[in-house]
This record gives structure tokens, C-alpha cells and sequence, in this order.
């Protein structure tokens, strides 16, 4: 069984440990449960041992020896009762266990993600922005969405139960005749020609790597709502169309390129396992019966069946290997996952009352950047004071944001929150200071209450967040909802669920803002989604909202910095101007360009109605 | 909710129809997979099971009744001839057609699949039934032939064991093929609850997973981050989780507790009662007692017994398991390939030519399963190298209006005519190419700049680079116009910022050779002074074009020849700034709130 291989780039150099990893995953999934692994072991190795030994061995030796001996009808019988009895209380013990496993397994997913999710919550939010721990972040949690915690263990279990039965079968066999292992012998020597194959196969699947993304992208294009107005208004469909072509074509040539390898490979797999073993026990039992007359009924077929035997273990076991090696991967960066340590250490302080919040030279690169976003930057804020933040796309105004709250840590200089470094608080009380509305703010699949006070909701709560709701224009709407307040936003698994439009949604995590305690608001685009007139409206909310608080908006919009106290205007990381807006027009720099610009049309009219 | 499924069932194909007519489909674009799979699986499955029942039985007979040794060698070579034969047949069919054909016959499969999902109505895309079905169509392309190529092979495979190890054990002992038959029958009830028992499982968990999946979303991925981490909302979610996991544990423990029961009974009375038990005995019985049977024989038919049992169970329980749960998916893709599309090509084509003049004529739209309309009796008159701004707020129906001129949409009622011509009297493709529309999501795509900025296959570089001079477009690329865009397969791939992607696809309109422009909110990514440049880049392109633009910022309508003001899917208030400031109305309202700010 080959999975999700396509999609992973690995670097060629880069190794994994595949006993480790499973050790690890094995652990984990103990600690989890110890019933999941448990029912595992005893399923598989039970069934195992049943299915290869005592059903298909044992059983044909013992009552085919009675029979050769021709001893009494009596003595088969009661052997034949004693296996009827093992056989049923195997039956029934191994479907209590599966019982066991398919609830354990479902509690297993619960703790795993349990132990993500806190897990996550700690993580940089810096992380979440780097693409190589993204990708092997989703990949980690592939062990929870794509149960591969499961494949583990019943790989494991089944690899072990496969060497037990395999030990039992020789066994059985040597006690039999030891010259029939010759013939058992090449069906080892499949292991070794199953892995060459294997990993001639997995390099052909690589090969195809990129023809197949080419192709999953095309079907996207193809199907998602957001390429469709494009597609249907041009022609690029026949370019996708050109490109899965040629996919295709590239996925043939490396197909027919691997054909020889992989017959021959396949052809001396089967010689091994099946054609040496089947035809040399006939020949061997033959001539030993023709030269000794020393061959039974009972022997010949304890032979043959072990060599159906040990080829279905073998295969079993090589499955088993197979998977394990693929799993390793995901479990490897699960692993990684839990033992991160975040970069944004906690402080020890408690964030208190509001005072002023001062950049002290500070400057910030991404990792693995080139340049720094935020260049030598400067400023102070006082208790109640409204600024704000503007400058082109990428002048590094969000970057700021994220510095404030610790998503980052500066590079260079220090951000003080009332004259302390903010790295002294605890993250937490250092967050719970300010009140943000995200650019890409986002609501839950929660009550539209509990979207608002963000915890579950008792009656009071419930009248705060109806009060902000109001205050945030959106209560009207939320009243026509099916259950008021209490309707959850999603129709994806809620039947009388409801869904928002976006300047409902974004009103609704507006008014977030509205129903909390903090100290200082920060406001990054809150009006992107809105029209006009909802913008006029929202900006007067907030205005009202947020007196006597302290303020900083962010916007490109320059009708933003007009409400403000103090406007700093940010170019490439660096704040190239600060003053009120009155100053900075006068000044006739950067700002009183954008300003002039934005402003044209407008005054165009403020002119005439002054004619 | 239970009830509305039974009754859309009876609508439905048999299983077996809609597996034959997959089938059917495979068939018909590569007959040769079909019949390779049909004889590969005979060849591959009968020489080993007629000689594990049939060998066996042979060889022990001969040597206890110590008949010819030379016999046996034959014997013993003959399977070795076959052995080797029926391998390596089946090895090269694997390895050298098998592999190739199945790759051709998904693109065959797929490509019918795209171009139909390239025809169909727009408004397809907006009834989530059918969209589900549509993804769910197209994702389980290369699934379906995978399992239903296997399933022919395993199934022919079957019958044919089935048939041929019967036959020797009905020649050794008919008494033996009524034990196995009827220890088997007997208990079959068994299987077809639990099939029951799993299909409702499954039904139960799917719907309390859907909840659980959401939750746990919202932790794997980077979009909620920020928002989590700001509001102390880890606790609730983490509890909604944690009942939703519940809910599964207790859904899985209610039906597993029962599946599990009877499996357990089942194999008890199959397994253990009647083939480890009541036939071996009677074995026994004949080979002991009544001398009847050889030793041979009561291999061969122990052996034979399982063969059959496995046999059975795949043919009834399990291929109908999974013909049926395969049969719902084509079904699907059934009713995916037969859906019909309402926009439907005129019989003229329609020429590019210089701007004409577009009117609309009373017209009124309502969205397929809305009560409301969303626009309603518009009546308005483009005129050639107009440029027409629509402003209003959101969800007055502006982009509704440029979605009925492109006909990703049909009126309801009324028409739209250009140049005196109904639109719906072209073919919709001709009349598509007289326009180039930049949509508020506009996408930017994984392939070259220049097929980017063209769309299209033909590209011409020169052409390409003056459209992107025009949008402000600055950035230099390595390879030119041939540089790929994003990183999806090139992991050179340009990565562009928002505004740099808002410049490519506004470089489409002044690429395209076409006399209409639509531009649905061009500015909303840009910074003040590229909102700048772009309007005046824009008011260039119009000397030659008819351009019709939404916005919401009013500073760009003012350059507009005349202003159209939806409300409610009307439109409202009609002409030039000037006009409409005079007219003191809605228009007017709205663009001294906004200008408010910029007066000194």
C-alpha cells in the first residue's frame, strides 16, 4: 500500500530513522491507550498463529497422522474436539478484542489531538509562516487526520505476529523432515528482491513526482469556484488542458522506462517464493518415497501447506515493513512537533494598567529573509492617545502589529511596555493588554455569543455580547438569525446553523473588541470588507468604543489618519514621518503625496460645492 | 432527513447498472485493459488454486497407493510448465501494458471530465449538492478505475475458483460440498446485517466527524493562529472538540459492540463448527471407518473448503460491499456527466469589432433558489467608449449585473443586447472573447507570465510586456515573459504579492484584443499611488475600449462618463458626477462621507 508519497519533496539527503520513529510511535500510542495496542497484538499474533499454523498446520498433521497411523475413529474425534474448542474460544476472543481496538482507536484520536492542540496553541505564530515546519507540521498531523496512528500498530502487531507463526511453521517442518527447509530457504531471499523492488518503485513514483502535482493542480483549477470566472472567460483552459497532456505523456515514458526492471524483479520474487518451493517439495517427497518408501499422507502435506504458509507471511510481514517505513516519516515529524521549543519565551511579569508603549531602535528580519521588514524604528505612545499606522502594502505595518504582541521577537532594540521590556511579562497577560482586529480576522463554528465573549456564555454574558453586537451595527441581523444569538456560525454541521456574509463576519469579530476588557485596541484594516457607508458607521462606533482608550488603526486608506492624534508613515520597514496630519500635509512630504492623491477626486468636488 | 434519502434512492441506477456502465466507459476507452483484466485474472488465479486441491490430491493418491513414480514426476512438471507459464503471461501484462494503459485511460476519463466541468453553468457552482457531488466526481476519478479494474479481476478470479474447486470436491464427495455450502448459507443472514450494521455506522460517524474535523481544523491550520492565540478561545473550542470526539467513541462502542457479536457468531459457526468440525469429522468418518475416502481426498477438500469459503464471502458480502458503495460514486459521476446546462450557444458568432453600443432592456434576475431578485428591471444604455462606473453598497447586485453581460449567468427576464443583438443569439464562447473581465477574485495561475497575462496558448511576449507596462507592472523576470509563476511544480516559481497578482490580471484586459473592459473592484489590493497610476492607465485604455467598472471607492467613479447607483438590485440614481452631486440623492451621500476626511 503506497501513500500520499506525491505530494512530499524530501531531500535527498535527508534520513530517517525508521526504528526510532516507530519506537516513538508505539509510545506515544501506549500512553494514549494501552487497549489500542493491546487488542492489536493479541488480534494479529492470534490471528496469525491461527490462520498460518494451527488451522493450516497443526491441524492437517495431527488428524492426518491419527489417520496414517490408523488409530481408533475415538481418538481422531476427541482431537477433533479439543481443536473445535481452541477454535471457538479464539473466534470469540478475537472479535472482542476488534470490539476493543475500534473504541480505543477513536480515544486514541481524542488524546493525540488533545496533546496537538496544546501543543499548537504555544507554537509561534512566526512558525505557522515558515513553509519547511508548516509542511512538516501538516505532515505530523496527518498521524490524527489520516489515522496512521492506527497503521502503526496493526503493522507492528502483524509484523510480530508474522515472525512467531513463521518460528512455529519451521518448527513444524524440521520436525518433519529438516531437508525440506532447502526448499523453504529462497522465500527469504524474497525479502531481500520485494525491497530492491520496492525501492525501484518508490524512485519511479519520485521520478513522477512533479508530473503528478502538475496534474492534481490542473483538477483544482478545474474544480474549485475560484478559478471558474477565469476559465470561463478566457482560454487558459486549453493551456491547463496542454499541461495535463503533457503530464501524462512525461508519466508513460517514466512507466515504460521501469517495465524490464520491474518484471525481472517480479519474476524472481515469484521463482523464489513459489515456483522453487512448490515444485521442489513435490520432487523431493517424491524420490524420497521412491527410494525410502519413507513418506506420509501427513508429512507431504504439512510441506506443501507450510510453503503457502510462509509465502502469505512473508508477504504479510513485507506489507508490514513497507508501511512502517512510510509511516516513520509522519510520525518523525510529530515527534518534532511535540519537542519544538517556541522562541517566544515567557516573561515573568504580569502586564499591567496601560501607560505607554515606546519602540526603542527596533528591527526585525523574518527568518531566512534577506533584508530586514522593520528598519531602526522609534516611537512612543501614551495612555490614550490615537495613532496611526499607513504606508504602501509591505511598508512593514503588520509586522509591527506582530511585534507588539510577541508573534515575533525583534531582532535589534527593545519594544518597553510602561517603560518594561515586554519580553519581562508572560506572553498571555501581555496579549490580554490589547484588543486587535485582524486584516483576516476570522469567526468560529461557535455560538455567534460565544464568537463574541469568546468562552461559553451565561446569561450575562450573553447581554455583553448582544451590547456589542449592537455596538458593532450587526445586532439587527444576528437577532433574524433561527436562534438569535445563540445560532452557531456554520451550516457545515449544524442544521439550523447560519452563515454571514463578510461584512457581517467581520463586524461580528469587530465586536470582539467591544466586549472586552483591555488596555490598548489595535485595528489592522478593520474595514476592508465594508462599504462606505458600513465603514462611516463602523469608524464612528469605534471612535466611540475606544475614547479614552489607546488606539492605533492601520490602514492604507489615508481617511483613517485624519481621526488621529499622531500619524507615523511607514516606507520600507522604516518610519520616514511622524506628526499629526495637519503637520505631516504641511510638511508636503510622503504622506502629504498619498494624501493629495487619495484626495483628488474628492476635493475635485469639495472645490465646486465651494463655487 | 432519513426518509428524504429513501425516496431519492428509488430514482437511483441498480448497483449493477452503474457498475456495467462504468464498466462500459472503461471499455470503451481502452478495451484492451478491460479483456487484459479479465484474462490476467483467470490466468493468475486458477493454475494455483486447481493445484493446491487438485496437485495435492494427485500426488498423495498415486504415492500411498504406490502407483508409477514416473506418473508423479509428469505430474510434477506439467504444474511446473503451468506455474511458470501463467506467471511470467501475467507478470508482462502488469509490467508492460497494464501500468501505461491505466495512466492513458485516466487521462481519456479526466479529460472528458474537465471539458465537461469547463461547459457547465455557473450557478452549478453555487448549489452546494451539486458542487459536493462535482468534487466528489472528479477526486474519485483515478479511484474508480483503480478499484473497479481490481474489483473485475478479483470477481472474475472468484467465480472462476469457486466453479473449479467445487467441481473436484463434488467428484470426490458431494456430502462434502453440501457441509461447506450449508455451513456457509446457513450463516449468511449474518454477514447481510453487518453490512447494515456498518452502513450505519458509517452514516452516524460521518456526521459526528464532521464536526470534529472542524475542530480539529481550526488547530492544524495557519488561518485562525492569530485570532486563537489573541482571544483566550482555546479552552471553549478545545471542550467543543472534546464532546465531539465523545460523540464518535460512544457512536463507535453502540454499533461495534454489535458488529463485533456477529462476526464472532458467524465464524464460530462457519469456521469452527462446520469446517473444523462437522467436515472433518465426516472426513474422517469415511477415511477411518467407511474407508472411502483416501488421505488425498481429505486434503484436497479440507484445503478446498477454505478456497470456497473465501470465495463466497468476497462474491456475496464483500463485492457487494464494495460494488455498492463504488456504484453510489458513479452514480454520481453519472449524474455529473448527463447534467444539462441552461446557457446555451446562440447560432451566430459574434465578431470582434470596434465597441458598439450594449443595452439592457427591463431586465430582472433571480438567483436559482432564491425568493428574492437580485436585480430587477434594469434598463440602461452603454454607448461606445463610454466609461460607466457601478457603485453601491454590498449586495446591490453590481457584480451580478457584469456576471448576466459575460453569461456566466442568463436573465431571468428581459435582454441584454449588444449592437441591436441579443446576446443569447451568439455562441456563448464568441460572445465571451469580445470582453476581457478582471473579477475581485481574480486568480493568478501556475504557468508562465506570458500565458498568465494572455490566457491563452499563443503568446506574444511583446504584446504581454507593453499590457504589463500599462498595469505598473515593474518587477524584471530572469526568464521574461517565460518565467513560471508560483511554486506549484517550478521551484523557481515567482511568488507575487497581492498588488503585483492585482497588476497581472488587470494587464489581461489591456492584453486582450477585445472592445468591452470589465473590471470588478481593480483597485481593492492597491496602495494609493498605484490606484492612481491604474486610473489613469485606465483612462488611456478607454480611448479605444468601453470600459465598466465597480468600485466602492468613489474617487475612481468621478472619472467615469456616467455613474449607475444600485440599490437593492436597482438601479437607483444614473449619471455623471457632477449630475449626481447635484441631484443631492444617495450617490451624493456616500461620496461626502468618504470625502469628508480628504477636505481640509
Amino acid at each position: 500500500m503506497r501513500r500520499g508519497f506525491e505530494n512530499i519533496k524530501l531531500r535527498d539527503d535527508e534520513k530517517i530513522p525508521v526504528f526510532k520513529n516507530v519506537l516513538y510511535a508505539v509510545r506515544l500510542v501506549w500512553k494514549a491507550d494501552k487497549r489500542l495496542l493491546l487488542s492489536y497484538l493479541y488480534s494479529n499474533i492470534i490471528d496469525n498463529v491461527f490462520q498460518y499454523y494451527i488451522q493450516s498446520i497443526l491441524f492437517l498433521k495431527i488428524l492426518l497422522s491419527i489417520i496414517d497411523s490408523g488409530a481408533d475413529f475415538k481418538v481422531y474425534f476427541r482431537k477433533l474436539l479439543a481443536f473445535f474448542g481452541v477454535t471457538v474460544f479464539i473466534k470469540i476472543s478475537v472479535w472482542a478484542a476488534a470490539y476493543v481496538r475500534q473504541v480505543s482507536t477513536k480515544n486514541v484520536l481524542k488524546v493525540l489531538n488533545n496533546m496537538v492542540f496544546r501543543k499548537a496553541s504555544q507554537l509561534d505564530v512566526g512558525q505557522y509562516e515558515d513553509p519547511e515546519f508548516y509542511d512538516k507540521y501538516q505532515r505530523a498531523t496527518n498521524v490524527m487526520s489520516s489515522g496512521y496512528f492506527d497503521i502503526v500498530c496493526w503493522d507492528v502487531a502483524a509484523i510480530i505476529g508474522g515472525i512467531i507463526s513463521f518460528l512455529l511453521v519451521i518448527g513444524t517442518v524440521i520436525s518433519v523432515n529438516p531437508v525440506y527447509l532447502l526448499f523453504l530457504a529462497p522465500s527469504i531471499i524474497v525479502f531481500v528482491i520485494e525491497t530492491a523492488k520496492s525501492k525501484a518503485v518508490f524512485k519511479r513514483d519520485k521520478e513522477m513526482t512533479t508530473n503528478n502535482r502538475t496534474k492534481a493542480y490542473v483538477q483544482r483549477t478545474v474544480f474549485l469556484k475560484d478559478f471558474s470566472k477565469d476559465m470561463r472567460t478566457s482560454n487558459i483552459f486549453s493551456v491547463m488542458m496542454k499541461r495535463f497532456d503533457g503530464a501524462i505523456k512525461g508519466n508513460i515514458e517514466i512507466l515504460r522506462s521501469y517495465g524490464l526492471k520491474l518484471f525481472l524483479y517480479s519474476m524472481a520474487s515469484t521463482l523464489c517464493s513459489e515456483f522453487i518451493p512448490v515444485i521442489g517439495t513435490y520432487m523431493y517427497a517424491g524420490w524420497q518415497f521412491v527410494s525410502k518408501k519413507a513418506l506420509t499422507a501427513s508429512g507431504f502435506s504439512v510441506v506443501i501447506s507450510a510453503v503457502g504458509a510462509v509465502n502469505g507471511m512473508s508477504w504479510y510481514i513485507q506489507e508490514g515493513f513497507d508501511d512502517l517505513i512510510q509511516m516513520s516519516l509522519y510520525f518523525q515529524n510529530l515527534r518534532e512537533f511535540f519537542e519544538y521549543e517556541t522562541g517566544i519565551k515567557d516573561g515573568e511579569r504580569t502586564a499591567e494598567k496601560f501607560q505607554s508603549l515606546e519602540f526603542k531602535n527596533v528591527s526585525f528580519r523574518y527568518p531566512s529573509a534577506k533584508k530586514n521588514s522593520v528598519n531602526n524604528v522609534s516611537f512612543k505612545i501614551e495612555k490614550g492617545e490615537t495613532v496611526a499606522l499607513v504606508g504602501i502594502n509591505g511598508a512593514g505595518k503588520s509586522t509591527l502589529v506582530k511585534l507588539i504582541l510577541r508573534f515575533y521577537d525583534v531582532t535589534d532594540g527593545e519594544i518597553l511596555l510602561n517603560g518594561i521590556n515586554i519580553k519581562e511579562y508572560t506572553v498571555e497577560s501581555l496579549r490580554n493588554s490589547f484588543a486587535t482586529v485582524f486584516q483576516d480576522y476570522k469567526n468560529f463554528a461557535v455560538s455567534v455569543f460565544e464568537n463574541v465573549m469568546c468562552r461559553e456564555c451565561s446569561d450575562e454574558d450573553k447581554i455583553k455580547a448582544q451590547k456589542a453586537l449592537e455596538a458593532a451595527g450587526v445586532w439587527d441581523k444576528v437577532k433574524s438569525l433561527p436562534n438569535g444569538g445563540d445560532t452557531v456560525l456554520t451550516r457545515e454541521f449544524e442544521e439550523d446553523g447560519a452563515g454571514l456574509s463578510g461584512g457581517e463576519n467581520q463586524k461580528v469579530s469587530t465586536a470582539r473588541l467591544f466586549a472586552r476588557q483591555y488596555e490598548m485596541a489595535i485595528l489592522d484594516e478593520p474595514s476592508s470588507a465594508l462599504d462606505p457607508i458600513a465603514e462611516y458607521k463602523m469608524y464612528e462606533n469605534l471612535i466611540k468604543a475606544t475614547k479614552d482608550k489607546t488606539v492605533m488603526y492601520i490602514s492604507h486608506r489615508l481617511s483613517s489618519a485624519v481621526l488621529s492624534d499622531r500619524v507615523f508613515v511607514l516606507q520600507n520597514g522604516s518610519i520616514i514621518e511622524s506628526g499629526t496630519h495637519k503637520e505631516l500635509l504641511e510638511r508636503g512630504g510622503k504622506y502629504s503625496e498619498m494624501f493629495k492623491l487619495q484626495a483628488s477626486a474628492y476635493k475635485r468636488e469639495g472645490e465646486n460645492e465651494n463655487v | 432527513m432519513f426518509k428524504f434519502i429513501k425516496k431519492k434512492r428509488e430514482t437511483e441506477h441498480s448497483v449493477f447498472s452503474n457498475i456495467a456502465y462504468f464498466v462500459g466507459l472503461m471499455f470503451k476507452f481502452s478495451p484492451g485493459l478491460v479483456i487484459g483484466e479479465l484474462f490476467s485474472s483467470i490466468i493468475r488465479n486458477l493454475p494455483s488454486k486447481l493445484i493446491s486441491v487438485i496437485g495435492i490430491k494427485y500426488i498423495i493418491d498415486t504415492v500411498s497407493e504406490g502407483k508409477d513414480m514416473n506418473r508423479v514426476y509428469k505430474a510434477v512438471l506439467i504444474i511446473a510448465g503451468v506455474l511458470i507459464l501463467s506467471n511470467v503471461l501475467s507478470l508482462l501484462y502488469r509490467e508492460f501494458y497494464w501500468n501505461m494503459a491505466k495512466e492513458r485511460l485516466y487521462y481519456k476519463l479526466n479529460s472528458t471530465l474537465y471539458e465537461k466541468a469547463h461547459s457547465l453553468d455557473l450557478q452549478n457552482y453555487d448549489d452546494p449538492d451539486f458542487y459536493n457531488n462535482f468534487i466528489l466526481t472528479i477526486e474519485s476519478s483515478s479511484e474508480n478505475i483503480q478499484g473497479l479494474l481490481g474489483m473485475v479481476q478479483n470477481y472474475i478470479g472468484n467465480i472462476v475458483s469457486l466453479i473449479a474447486v467445487s467441481s473436484v470436491i463434488f467428484v470426490i464427495d458431494p456430502v462434502c460440498l453440501l457441509i461447506i455450502f450449508a455451513s456457509i448459507i446457513i450463516f449468511m443472514p449474518l454477514s447481510t446485517k453487518i453490512g447494515k450494521l456498518q452502513m450505519g455506522r458509517r452514516i452516524d460517524n460521518t456526521k459526528f466527524h464532521r464536526r470534529s474535523d472542524y475542530f480539529q481544523r481550526i488547530f492544524y491550520l495557519q488561518d485562525y493562529a492569530k485570532e486563537v492565540r489573541m482571544n483566550n478561545i482555546r479552552p471553549l473550542l478545545m471542550s467543543r472538540y472534546n464532546e465531539a470526539a465523545d460523540d464518535v467513541i460512544a457512536n463507535q462502542d453502540k454499533y461495534w459492540k454489535k458488529i463485533a457479536s456477529c462476526y464472532a457468531v458467524q465464524q464460530v459457526g462457519v469456521q469452527a463448527l462446520g469446517f473444523m468440525f462437522v467436515l472433518p469429522m465426516y472426513l474422517g468418518y469415511c477415511v477411518c471407518v467407511k474407508k472411502t475416502l483416501s488421505a488425498g481426498d481429505f486434503v484436497a477438500t479440507f484445503n478446498g473448503a477454505y478456497s470456497i469459503a473465501m470465495s463466497l464471502n468476497f462474491l456475496t458480502v464483500w463485492a457487494s460491499a464494495v460494488f455498492s458503495e463504488r456504484a453510489k460514486m458513479i452514480e454520481k459521476y453519472r449524474g455529473f456527466l448527463k447534467s444539462d446546462f441552461k446557457i446555451k450557444d446562440g447560432k451566430a458568432t459574434a465578431k470582434i469589432t470596434e465597441p458598439k453600443t450594449i443595452k439592457i432592456e427591463n431586465m430582472s434576475f433571480t438567483y436559482p433558489g432564491n425568493g428574492e431578485p437580485t436585480l430587477k428591471n434594469i434598463n440602461l444604455e452603454i454607448k461606445p467608449y463610454e466609461k460607466i462606473a457601478l457603485v453601491g453598497y454590498n449586495g446591490a447586485g453590481k457584480t451580478t449585473l457584469t456576471n448576466l453581460l459575460l453569461r456566466l449567468y442568463d436573465v431571468t427576464d428581459g435582454s441584454i443586447l449588444i449592437d441591436g443583438q441579443n446576446i443569447k443569439d451568439v455562441t456563448v464562447s464568441s460572445h465571451r472573447d469580445r470582453f476581457s473581465a478582471v473579477f475581485q477574485d481574480f486568480q493568478t495561475f501556475a504557468c508562465s507570465v506570458g500565458e498568465n497575462v494572455a490566457l491563452d496558448e499563443n503568446v506574444d511576449s511583446e504584446r504581454v510586456l507593453k499590457a504589463l507596462r500599462h498595469s505598473g507592472f515593474s518587477k524584471e523576470f530572469k526568464n521574461g515573459t517565460d518565467t513560471e509563476l508560483l511554486r506549484e511544480f517550478d521551484d523557481e516559481g515567482i511568488m507575487l504579492s497581492g498588488g503585483e497578482s492585482q497588476k497581472i490580471a488587470i494587464a489581461r484586459a489591456f492584453y486582450k484584443n477585445c472592445p468591452y473592459i470589465i473590471l470588478d473592484e481593480p483597485s481593492a489590493n492597491l496602495d494609493p499611488i498605484a490606484e492612481y497610476n491604474l486610473n489613469k492607465a485606465m483612462i488611456e485604455a478607454a480611448n479605444r475600449k468601453t470600459v465598466i467598472f465597480i468600485s466602492h471607492r468613489l474617487s475612481t467613479t468621478v472619472v467615469a462618463d456616467k455613474i449607475y447607483v444600485m440599490e437593492n438590485g436597482e438601479i437607483i440614481e444614473a449619471g455623471s458626477h457632477g449630475e449626481l452631486m447635484a441631484q443631492n440623492g444617495t450617490y451624493a451621500k456616500m461620496f461626502t462621507l468618504q470625502s469628508e476626511k480628504y477636505k481640509k
